[in-house]
């Protein structure tokens, strides 16, 4: 097989010499056997006709001889491709459109399969992905959905469980890298020791992190990313034992990571050991993860993940048996979930990636609907030719390979065309936001999606031969000599065909139109929801305090500078701390003990967004107060034991009773008199996770002496545009202390539009797309009615000659595209009711079956395809009879 | 010639392997050495040869090179590959097989019956 595909691929390359060798050798074996016969005693005359008897003609013979290497197919082919780029050239209108559509469609299904493809379909790059679980713990019941894993669950799951080869820990974080003064921020992985066993993919220099090295004491290693190594170390291959200053502690360089190495989404430049203290792993601290630690691990190859659960409960069974706090974490419905890594981290997103791939897919059927439709106008147009061609001896296998190399050539075209248009969509993407997607970095243009693409087009054109070929081989040739020319009438079948196309069309741009129209309704109806707080003019960022340089003490201090400094500043209306803004992504709850209440039976804790604050916060962040006070700067100077809870908190624990002077205490175990916290104020609601968020679980706001994280947000109102403040922000904190650097600047109003890209980008990618869809509806019916009209023009002569107005035959056209435009738009309407509660999840506080939504995209369609219609009508009704009968 | 037999369907590409067997050829040379090492009592359909000889080059049975002939023209000699042996063989074994067993059945007695 190999060797004849080399030998036609060497002739095809030398073509010429083929054809010259052939005719050489043929006049070399003539001329020898004329010089033998002559010798013999022939004469030359007789000698030549003995010759051409016995060797027949020579053009026979390399046809043979073409045949023998099979590169007769290819002269076929070439010879059937220039016929076809000769027809496409002459109807240029139909070529352009053609290729347009293709391009635009193809174009944009290579852009949206380019994001599937890297978030849904490509493995991760580990050995075996699909054996990579995580696992969280779940506290329905108190609202905690999602808590991540205690350290105390690490350790006491490894090697406890059968159906995990390997079970590890890893926390994101951010560290301050670097030698004082030329320090940076980068983003940072805490992993336990057979974090890349589990993984499957260790350094590629150097050695991991050993279970000595998982304590606060001996922790000073570190493992580096290959970007990071080859950016600070220019890929230096002595760099084992050097010294890096993590959060100014100096850490020893034990790794370096393979090029290869990303989890998941992460950016992480530097690996370090997730350590910890004894007293962290107790079994009391079980129920402490706060979704800060996440837990992976890797399936047995033999073990199923039905298995894995199993196990898991029945140890998380067994250990809770001797857990005082076992009836609390029972009422809240605590399990620990084993869910496919990849699955877990990608399915927020999937919904509205699938639901993009069906808007896409759906564009590209009314693409192709159209192209068909406008193919077969042609070759209705060239039926006659055909039907001559086939009564003259053109066999069938010729006539569909014609076809079929038309429209191939035509969809290739139109995909190469596609890739460009691909390319610039993936650009658009990104600048939508795409690469914050998870996994969304992996997004990328390159030769597998390119053939993709190609093989769908070559795919795409053979399925637009079929109902061609079809059409011109089902015909009987005597009709089809006869109709559509002067006494004949249209082909009722291929009639009928075309409307349902255009039916078809209508109803799926409908559909679009409906789909968009929900999304965007819901992106306004998301818009419309109240944060809780002012956001404009609000400037927010993040800065992140070491522990070394800053312990307890030093935090204040740090803290109290900060504030004095910008109290003082010019713009400056308020300035405030927390260690957690909404909007930041960080959703971590954590529990309280509100004295005197008594929980009922079956009603589990609740998980409460916790805050730390300083400074002006509330005024800052444009808070409402319902009652009592704010905390003020005095208050987390005087570190005295008072808190503010949001309204829901109130509602929910002193639903007849006022919030002001209750007691509670930070923690589900409460605590002595002298350490509850007495609340002092109620304040508004505040969404955290975003807009659409719709559990109130309550809120309480400490001092943040109380909630000293290393991690603190610096919220600053201002009287001009927050941005413009952002590089005083950063120059004030480098006055305190250089090495600290504020990241993440973004005013609130930004961060609250970011956290809306899911929704924005999917509606606008779907207007987008109705849009395209409208167009190329709209291109469809012109089409379709224009062939209708030039095809009747003798009839539509004949009946004004006779004395039809004008207006009647403009009638009559209109109210054909009425009819077809009625018949789509309930068709779409049925399609739409599908696709909206296809879509549900994806919706805010809009139904599926909406009537606005319905009644604009019905009046979309309507004007779109009238305005088309109109031209085509108004043509028909012009007609004059007497140049329209004068032809032929 | 007039008693020279017709080629049964299939052996010319045989009788092509074993003439370009015994030493390289031009197309012309092979059309005279089947004719020396048949008597001539082969008859070659020549319009056949030169798509056959083709075939063999396309299914690298045989190679083709240009070099001089007897007379100092230029001509296209096709030499038999390491395949082209293999092929020959085959196919010597195979007709061997089948020309005794056709001979022994045709020279079958009534006694044997």
């Amino acid at each position: 097989m190999f060797q004849r595909l080399r030998s036609l691929f060497l002739v095809l390359t030398r073509r010429r010499d083929f054809e010259d060798g052939m005719s050489e050798e043929l006049r070399f074996h003539i001329e020898q056997y004329t010089e033998d016969l002559v010798r013999s005693g022939m004469s030359r005359e007789k000698a030549a006709r003995v010759i051409r008897a016995e060797l027949g003609s020579p053009i026979n013979i390399k046809a043979d001889c073409r045949e023998a290497f099979g590169v007769h197919f290819f002269d076929e082919f070439l010879r059937q491709l220039r016929y076809a780029v000769r027809l496409l050239r002459k109807t240029p209108a139909f070529t352009a459109t053609a290729l347009l559509t293709l391009a635009v469609c193809l174009g944009a299904n290579l852009t949206i399969f380019a994001v599937i493809d890297s978030v849904l379909l490509r493995p991760l790059s580990f050995p075996q992905p699909d054996r990579l679980m995580t696992i969280f713990n779940t506290y329905p019941k108190a609202g905690v959905d999602r808590d991540g894993s205690s350290l105390t669950n690490y350790y006491e799951r490894r090697n406890r469980i059968p159906a995990f080869a390997s079970l590890s820990i890893y926390s994101y974080g951010t560290e301050i890298v670097g030698e004082p003064g030329s320090t940076e921020r980068l983003q940072t992985m805490r992993v336990s020791p057979d974090f890349f066993s589990t993984l499957g993919l260790g350094p590629a220099i150097g050695r991991t992190f050993t279970d000595e090295e998982t304590t606060s004491e001996t922790d000073h290693v570190a493992i580096l990313s290959d970007a990071f190594w080859r950016q600070r170390y220019n890929a230096d291959p002595n760099v084992l034992g050097k010294q890096i200053r993590v959060n100014s502690v100096p850490r020893k360089v034990i790794g370096v990571l393979p090029p290869s190495f990303r989890f998941l989404s992460s950016d992480a430049r530097v690996f370090l050991p997730l350590a910890s203290r004894p007293e962290d792993r107790l079994p009391s601290r079980r129920h402490s993860g706060g979704n800060v630690i996440q837990m992976i691990a890797r399936l047995q190859p033999d073990a199923a993940l039905a298995q894995a659960q199993s196990q898991l409960d029945a140890q998380n069974a067994a250990l809770e048996v001797d857990d005082p706090q076992a009836k609390m974490i029972a009422d809240a419905g605590f399990r620990s979930l084993v869910v496919p890594l990849r699955a877990d981290h990608v399915a927020a997103v999937r919904p509205t990636l699938l639901l993009l791939e069906a808007g896409v897919l759906v564009l590209l059927l009314i693409g192709a609907v159209n192209l068909v439709n406008l193919l077969l106008i042609r070759a209705s147009a060239r039926a006659k030719e055909l039907a001559v061609r086939q009564a003259l001896g053109a066999g069938w296998r010729y006539l569909v390979s014609e076809v079929l190399v038309e429209t191939t050539l035509l969809t290739f075209a139109g995909g190469l065309l596609g890739l460009a248009v691909g390319a610039a969509g993936i650009q658009l993407l990104r600048s939508l936001g795409a690469d914050r997607l998870p996994l969304g970095t992996r997004i990328v243009f390159d030769a597998r999606l390119a053939i993709v693409a190609l093989v769908a087009a070559i795919v795409l054109g053979i399925v637009f031969a079929l109902p061609i070929a079809g059409f011109h081989l089902r015909r009987h040739l005597g009709n089809a000599l006869h109709s559509e020319s002067r006494g004949g009438t249209s082909g009722r079948g291929a009639q009928i065909l075309r409307h349902t196309f255009i039916v078809s069309q209508i109803a799926l741009a409908f559909i679009l139109l409906a789909g968009a129209g929900l999304l965007g309704l819901s992106l306004q109806r998301v818009l419309a929801v109240s944060p809780g707080f002012q956001s404009d003019h609000v400037l927010t960022g993040q800065i992140l305090l070491p522990w070394a340089d800053y312990p307890e003490a030093g935090r204040l201090k740090f803290v109290q500078n900060l504030m004095d400094n910008l109290d003082h500043l010019p713009g400056v209306l308020s300035a405030g701390i927390v260690n957690n803004v909404p909007f930041s992504g960080n959703i971590g709850k954590s529990a309280a003990t509100v004295a005197g209440h008594v929980r009922r039976p079956g009603e589990s804790a609740r998980g409460h967004y916790s805050y730390g604050v300083a400074g002006d916060y509330f005024r800052a962040m444009g808070f409402s107060l319902r009652a009592g006070r704010f905390l003020t700067a005095d208050d987390s100077l005087r570190s005295s034991r008072v808190c503010v809870v949001d309204e829901d908190f109130a509602r929910y624990y002193w639903p007849h009773s006022s919030a002001i002077g209750q007691a509670l205490w930070d923690g589900s175990e409460g605590g002595k008199d002298d350490e509850a916290f007495t609340v002092v104020g109620v304040v508004g609601g505040v969404k955290q996770a975003g807009l659409t968020e719709n559990e109130a679980q309550g809120a309480i706001y400490y001092p943040y002496a109380f909630r000293l994280g290393d991690s603190i947000f610096v919220a600053v109102r201002t009287s001009q545009s927050p941005e413009s403040f952002a590089i005083t922000l950063q120059k004030v904190v480098r006055q305190i202390d250089p090495d600290v650097p504020v990241s993440d600047l973004r005013s609130m109003d930004t961060r609250i539009s970011d956290s809306l890209v899911a929704r924005r980008s999917p509606a606008l990618l779907a207007g987008l797309f109705s849009g395209i869809a409208l167009l190329l509806t709209s291109i469809g019916t012109y089409g379709v009615l224009s062939y209708a009209v030039a095809q009747r023009r003798r009839e539509i002569a004949v009946r004004i000659a006779l004395g039809a107005q004008p207006g009647q035959i403009r009638v009559q056209f209109l109210s054909l595209s009425l009819r077809l435009l009625v018949a789509g738009t309930l068709l779409g309407l049925l399609g739409a009711w599908q696709a909206g509660r296809a879509m549900r999840s994806l919706l805010f506080q809009v139904p599926p079956l909406n009537l606005a939504v319905l009644a604009t995209a019905a009046c979309l369609t309507t004007l779109v395809c009238l305005a088309t219609c109109l031209l085509p009508s108004q043509r028909a009704a012009q007609i004059s009879p007497m140049e329209a009968l004068a032809e032929q | 010639m007039h008693n020279a037999a017709a080629l049964l369907p299939g052996t010319l590409d045989m009788l092509i392997l074993k003439a370009v067997s015994l030493k390289p050829l031009h197309g012309y040379g092979v059309l005279l050495r089947i004719r020396q090492i048949s008597n001539a009592a082969l008859e070659i359909p020549q319009g056949s040869l030169y798509p056959a000889l083709y075939r063999l080059e396309h299914h690298g049975l045989i190679t083709a090179e240009w070099g001089q002939s007897e007379n100092n023209r230029r001509a296209k000699f096709y030499t038999l590959t390491a395949a082209g042996r293999r092929r020959l063989r085959a196919e010597t074994a195979g007709w061997n097989r089948l020309a005794s067993a056709i001979a022994a059945a045709l020279n079958a007695t009534s006694e044997e019956v």
